[in-house]
């Protein structure tokens, strides 16, 4: 790979300063294993609100993992043990008191393969307030409206609403799982590589929607994709090994990182 | 490596070859499937079809009748016809052409002439003659068969079963204007009409001797009736010699019941329209039923229903009005509920009562017809006509049986109160009525299958979903392969459980089951309950997935209180029987072997089945959707309910239904746990008969070829047919959902 002009990627974006940013989840001293392995190594970060946060890093570098211990979907893992703190509005989200499914209410998320229902568009939006008891039709219309918007879906899908949401392409089966995931206006979106299974036009879609939904909710995405991370995100952490390597502003990182590591990663020595 | 080398090239060749074989013997194998249904349900049909073919007439031979005949028959073997005359003669006559064969002259008393003739039961062979003189002569045709140089020759001669002597029937010597005769065993009865309109009655029995001489006959029994002012034109005596019917020329029907000492009229009424008069009056086989017929071609059948006062009502139970000219002469079939009526354009037409079917109607003759005989076989027809001819005509009627309301509608057999679906195929009499319905097999069907599948549907769904969402994997990979050996579980073996061990148990400790089915959910529930709010530290031993392990003991000791608790219940609750309890209190009737029976048994067959389809559907549910759903905030129970089993409904509604086809068409278990009864009752206590169970009862005493051996092939079709709807019906809908979740 050769080395990225992350000045053309980067051309017109100004720099962020992390001191002026509202954090909205902290991770303290996080530690992750699944039965003896250690996948996660003192995790200590914070992210910004109503930002784009991208995890890079190789491979088996516990960025996915992480990703996943912010709304506890390795709670599903019957092997992974988790000790630390991640802090969501300064509550921990592993207390024993969190509920798990109200967690996941507030933290969404949209995974690598698009895994849409069986059901029909609408009711694939409607879902997530369905479970939360709102069955009321004229809310629902006016979230699955408001939310297929968001997802820049509404004009294609608007006619057949009542379509099974397998018909959908990829692409829009992708965003429509992304207006699933931000009807229930959560206060934080993952994203897990959500474009990698996409073809190219649908991936520049996915990421005009990501630039369009940070004023909005704060973004986490992991991605394999350097280029798409720089082109996406504010700020950029890379992982290896199960350490957090670097985190800083995207453009800092990609063109003056300030570990070997990341430097030797972006400019495509492994990984 | 050469890839082009002659070595490769037939490595190539050989595996092109290989593929070929595989491709066309799997063609062949599956359409050779197909082949071998379509010919069992070709086979069937074939079996089947002859009932639905319609009956045959051919005109045999014609030839002329010089004497006047007042009765005419024909003996078995269909070569020799008998001709009665009013002066006494018998002429017996060669069926093939008219040929006579032998004449008799009947010996009559001197000084006295004929009145009156009757014809006793048909398969009897007796007739009677009688006198202006209150005396009657009672003849036989007998017919004695030899094989001189084996050929088959059939002798005809008269017989005097009460002796030559004329036997006096009315002591005071008036004259009898109607007469008939029964004989049965030991007792017979000859009733008459006297000119004065008196009907009398005289029994004679037959001595009790050693040697058993016949002609001697002791009378023991007479009495007189003055019957009111009616003008008797038929005189009908029934074979148990217990009711005398009257038609009248009024076209009324006068119904005498002559069981006790002094007859006693019962009922009198009019049984043909106004100014219809009553022409043919007979006894249907069995003497039941009373077929008449009238001036207008109607032909009605009725016979005394019971009501609620325990009084005998005639009543008309069917008619058939297919003819239109006045009804001369009916005869009866000896070994079927048929009949043929003859009128007077010269048409036949050939019924069958209980499947109130005109079988087929013909015209015989120009002629007007006097008389009409059937033969013992109910394959020749033999008719007289006005213009002294005989005709004779060749009758192939196999199956007059069947018709779609004798098979599918309530139909008034003989002797019921009301129409009834009643399947009833055999006894050990000819006269019986066979009821031939299927419904209340098809309702067994169903009825079997539903308390089965009320029992594996719940127990089966759950526990795969369960296993497949729920249980630890460990876990999961002992209980799926245990429970799917238990399909291998030989159904004999579970109907004789069922029938021999579980069935004596349940009538035992009836409390016990009903406490087991009410407490087990309860339990299980507080279980959960319990097992939610345990302290963590406890919690955490137990390792997801496994806490239902800890259910078995509890459900043991459920069992165990249950039934030792049924006792002490049984005599608190149910004065110390449930059965007769619910008998007695709330009029459920209990059978030992009954439907709840047959749903645990049949429950357990189908439920290896229906789970392991189910739990493959459920456990194939994509793991990405279920963990999609949780991401948006669902709760595990939520995420099962909305999502997994919708995804997994195909699977688990294909399932449901192969279990349903197979409870439909299950055999063995109904068999042995059901008591095979044929009501229709939706009764949980009481027993049922299904198609599958009918046809291995009845299939090895039913005579092949005939309309109950062909019958119970039809049942096969309707089982056949069942299964194929429940299939077709899974199939479509599996296919439509499958579509529907296609891409997944």
């Amino acid at each position: 790979m050769s080395k990225i002009d992350i000045s053309s990627i980067h051309r017109g974006k100004k720099t962020n300063n992390f001191e002026n940013e509202t954090i909205t989840l902290k991770v303290e001293d996080l530690n992750l294993f699944y039965g003896e392995k250690q996948a996660l190594n003192h995790i200590n970060m914070q992210i910004p609100q109503r930002r784009v946060t991208a995890y890079i890093g190789p491979s088996g570098c516990g960025k996915s993992t992480l990703l996943r211990c912010f709304n506890r979907m390795n709670d599903l893992v019957d092997s992974a043990r988790i000790e630390g703190k991640i802090l969501l509005d300064n509550n921990n989200i592993y207390d024993d008191d969190i509920n798990v499914a109200d967690l996941r209410r507030r933290v969404g998320m949209v995974f690598q393969k698009p895994n849409p229902f069986p059901k029909s568009i609408y009711e694939n939006v409607a879902y997530g307030l369905r479970l939360q008891g709102i069955n009321s039709r004229r809310i629902l219309d006016e979230v699955v409206e408001k939310s297929l918007k968001g997802a820049a879906l509404w004009n294609e899908v608007k006619d057949r609403l009542n379509d099974n949401a397998l018909g959908l392409s990829g692409g829009q089966q992708q965003r429509l799982v992304i207006a699933r995931a931000i009807a229930i206006e959560p206060e934080v979106l993952l994203l897990d590589e959500p474009a990698s299974a996409l073809d190219p036009i649908s991936t520049l879609k996915i990421e005009e929607l990501i630039n369009d939904l940070k004023s909005d909710y704060t973004i986490i995405i992991v991605t394999h994709n350097m280029q798409q991370a720089a082109r996406v995100s504010d700020y950029t952490a890379f992982m290896y090994l199960g350490e957090l390597i670097e985190f800083g502003d995207t453009s800092t990182l990609f063109t003056n990182p300030s570990k070997k590591q990341t430097e030797d990663y972006i400019t495509g020595r492994y990984g | 490596m050469n890839t082009n080398s002659q070595k490769a090239k037939r490595r190539r060749k050989w595996r092109m070859l290989k593929d070929q074989i595989a491709k066309y013997s799997m063609t062949l194998g599956g359409i050779s499937i197909i082949i071998a249904i379509t010919l069992i349900f070709f086979y069937l049909l074939y079996v089947v079809l002859p009932l639905f073919l319609p009956a045959s007439m051919n005109h045999i031979v014609q030839f002329s009748n010089p004497d006047s005949s007042i009765y005419i028959a024909s003996e078995e073997k269909n070569e020799l016809g008998v001709s009665f005359t009013n002066d006494a003669d018998v002429v017996f006559f060669s069926l093939k052409d008219g040929k006579v064969i032998s004449k008799y002259k009947i010996a009559i008393p001197d000084d006295t002439s004929i009145t009156s003739f009757a014809v006793a039961d048909p398969a009897t062979d007796i007739v009677a003659f009688g006198l202006n003189d209150g005396r009657a002569v009672v003849v036989k045709h007998d017919y004695k068969i030899t094989y001189p140089n084996d050929v088959r020759v059939i002798t005809p001669h008269i017989k005097y079963p009460f002796g030559k002597e004329a036997i006096v029937v009315d002591e005071k010597q008036r004259a009898l204007t109607h007469l008939d005769i029964q004989l049965k065993g030991a007792k017979n009865t000859l009733a008459a009409i006297t000119a004065d309109n008196n009907l009398v009655l005289a029994t004679f029995t037959k001595k009790e001797s050693f040697l058993g001489e016949s002609g001697d006959f002791e009378r023991t029994y007479n009495s007189v009736l003055a019957l009111p002012s009616i003008y008797v034109s038929y005189l009908l005596l029934d074979k148990e010699q217990k009711i005398i019917y009257l038609a009248d020329q009024n076209g009324q029907i006068t119904h005498i019941d002559i069981s006790t000492k002094t007859p006693k009229i019962l009922q009198r009424l009019r049984v043909v329209d106004v100014n219809t008069k009553i022409t043919a009056l007979e006894f249907l086989t069995g003497d039941i039923s009373l077929l008449v017929g009238d001036s207008k071609g109607h032909i009605t059948q009725w016979f005394p229903v019971r009501d609620k006062n325990n009084n005998h009502i005639l009543t008309k139970i069917r008619e058939f009005n297919d003819q239109s000219a006045p009804i001369i002469s009916i005869a009866t079939e000896e070994r079927r509920k048929g009949f043929v009526a003859a009128d007077n354009n010269g048409q036949v037409g050939i019924y069958h009562s209980t499947a109130h079917r005109t079988v087929m109607l013909e015209k015989v003759t120009d002629a007007g017809i006097k008389n009409i005989s059937i033969s013992p076989r109910a394959n020749r027809l033999l008719v007289a006509d006005n213009n002294n001819q005989f005709h004779v005509w060749n009758l192939d009627n196999k199956h007059p049986e069947i018709s779609w309301s004798a098979l599918w509608g309530k139909v008034w057999y003989e002797s019921y109160e009301s129409p009834d679906y009643v399947w009833q195929s055999s006894s050990a009499n000819n006269d019986f009525e066979p009821k031939f319905s299927l419904v209340p097999l098809a309702f067994g069907t169903l009825k079997a299958a539903f308390y089965a599948m009320l029992i594996a549907i719940p127990i089966a769904v759950f526990g795969a979903i369960y296993t497949a969402y729920f249980m630890a994997p460990k876990m999961r990979s002992i209980v799926k392969p245990s429970i799917e050996i238990m399909a291998a579980l030989p159904t004999v073996i579970l109907g004789f459980l069922a029938g021999l061990w579980l069935a004596p148990i349940m009538e035992k400790n009836l409390p016990g089951f009903f406490m087991l089915l009410l407490l087990l959910p309860i339990i299980v529930l507080v279980f959960a309950f319990i097992m939610h709010h345990l302290p963590k530290s406890i919690k955490h031993k137990i390792s997801t997935g496994w806490q239902s392990a800890l259910l078995i003991p509890i459900i043991l000791l459920v069992i165990w209180s249950a039934f030792s608790l049924s006792y002490p219940v049984e005599v608190w609750l149910f004065d110390g029987n449930m059965p007769n309890w619910l008998t007695n209190t709330l009029g459920v009737d209990f059978d030992q072997r009954n439907a709840l029976i047959v749903g645990i048994a049949m429950g357990l067959a189908v439920i290896p089945n229906i789970f392991s389809m189910a739990e493959d559907a459920v456990f194939s549910v994509p793991k990405h959707l279920t963990i999609g759903s949780l991401a948006l905030g669902a709760t595990p129970w939520q995420t099962m309910i909305r999502v997994i089993i919708l995804t997994a409904s195909p699977g688990i509604f294909s399932a449901i239904m192969i279990g349903m086809g197979r409870a439909v068409g299950e055999t063995m278990i109904v068999l042995m746990a059901t008591g095979n009864t044929p009501i229709m009752d939706f009764n949980i206590f009481e027993g049922l008969r299904t198609l599958s169970a009918n046809i291995a009862v009845e299939m090895p005493e039913a005579e092949v070829a005939s309309t109950h051996y062909r019958i119970l092939f039809l049942s096969g079709l309707v089982l056949f047919v069942f299964t194929f709807f429940f299939n077709t019906i899974a199939e479509v809908v599996r296919h439509r959902l499958r579509r529907k979740y296609s891409s997944l």
